[in-house]
């Protein structure tokens, strides 16, 4: 009888993509991101807000409760993406777990940093995370049951490759408006994504999982959409806190 | 894109691969195993190698991997688990018989 077994990533494990071929799409993926992030800049509302010299603090403590929010929900679908991974690339699946395992916990750097602006833990366990956040987490949830992992790590490869890109400039103004001792566990968050390298460390998960240009078209459609839900995301808060400020104030 | 080449003893087989590439690469780019990597975490020993040219080219070993070489008897400083080995330049090495 013919063994049954499947879905234990059994077979050809050699990735659909050459070593050179993988470093080439890579830099069409940056590239992709790159024009992203220019029209992120240009059309989502106060997308450069935390770059400013006089931050909006609601809108500034906002955004740490949903970030620590984001990544606990995120987490319980990222740890359900390692089952899916694994079933398709052990190697994947083995460079997910070790980048999981770097980024568990990291919502406790803002919450951390939540209490030196003066928003205790019990106030952020009873802030419910706005519906952006948890279409976000939906979102995970639909690709996992219906297409599969990579959109998911996709999502990671454009975070990780976004934040060593932007956040050490918005770091370095939130220094100047908020003081560089109350933004610890975002130094520390945003060192661990530029020193253990983590886009590369996702890009070495993706290359296992792409297994032919149906998996690259795609990748590139991940990324536009999760830029369209991130965008939700801010204008949700917007609208919450800077917009809301300005209409008490009128 | 920079390639940088890992040659391998004693066939002196050349593999190019991008800066920065994990060792376990190596093993997409041909059709034989040329290294025989087990768990790929430095745990089993499996990929022992002799670095025979351009240390510096496989990046900085850890304390724990040094550890474990030790404990299998190669605490002349010359060898690595070649699966905790990144390629930043070119370099030589010597698969060894376990
Ligand atoms: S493959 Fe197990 S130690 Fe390198």
């Amino acid at each position: 009888m013919k063994n049954r077994v499947s879905n234990v990533g059994y077979g050809d494990r050699k990735p659909f993509l050459s070593a050179a071929a993988a470093v080439e799409l890579r830099a069409e993926m940056d590239r992709q991101i790159d024009a992203q992030v220019v029209e992120w800049y240009a059309n989502v509302p106060a997308a450069a807000h935390l770059e400013s010299k006089d931050v909006d603090s609601e809108y500034y403590k906002r955004n740490l409760i949903e970030t620590a929010w984001r990544i606990r929900l995120l987490r319980v679908a990222e740890a359900k993406a390692l089952v899916e991974i694994a079933k398709q690339s052990p190697e994947a699946a083995q460079v997910w777990a070790n980048y999981e395992m770097e980024e568990m916990l990291h919502d406790e750097l803002f919450i951390q940093d939540l209490a030196k602006v003066g928003v205790s833990r019990e106030e952020f366990l009873a802030t419910e995370p706005y519906l952006s956040t948890k279409l976000l987490a939906g979102y995970f949830s639909y690709l996992l049951d219906h297409e599969g992992p990579l959109g998911v790590v996709a999502y990671s490869y454009l975070v990780e490759y976004v934040n060593v890109k932007l956040e050490p400039r918005k770091l370095v103004a939130l220094k100047e408006s908020i003081g560089e001792k109350n933004i610890g566990g975002q130094i520390s968050h945003s060192h661990t994504d530029i020193n253990d390298d983590h886009p590369g460390e996702v890009w070495a998960a993706v290359r296992h999982l792409i297994r032919g240009e149906q998996d690259v078209e795609a990748f590139k459609k991940y990324l536009a959409e999760h830029q369209t839900v991130l965008a939700l995301y801010f204008k949700e808060l917007a609208d919450d806190t800077i917009a809301a400020d300005e209409k008490t104030a009128v | 894109m920079k390639l940088h080449t890992l040659t391998l003893l004693p066939d002196g087989v050349e593999i190019a691969l991008p800066e920065g590439s994990p060792l376990t690469d190596i093993e997409y780019e041909t059709s034989e195993p040329l290294i025989p990597f087990g768990c790929r975490s430095g745990a089993c020993g499996a990929c022992v190698v002799e670095v025979v040219d351009g240390a510096e080219a496989l990046g900085e070993s850890d304390p724990e991997e040094t550890d474990f070489l030790e404990d299998l008897g190669w605490a002349d400083g010359n060898h690595r688990l070649a699966c905790q080995c990144r390629l930043l330049d070119s370099a030589t090495v010597r698969v060894v018989e376990n």
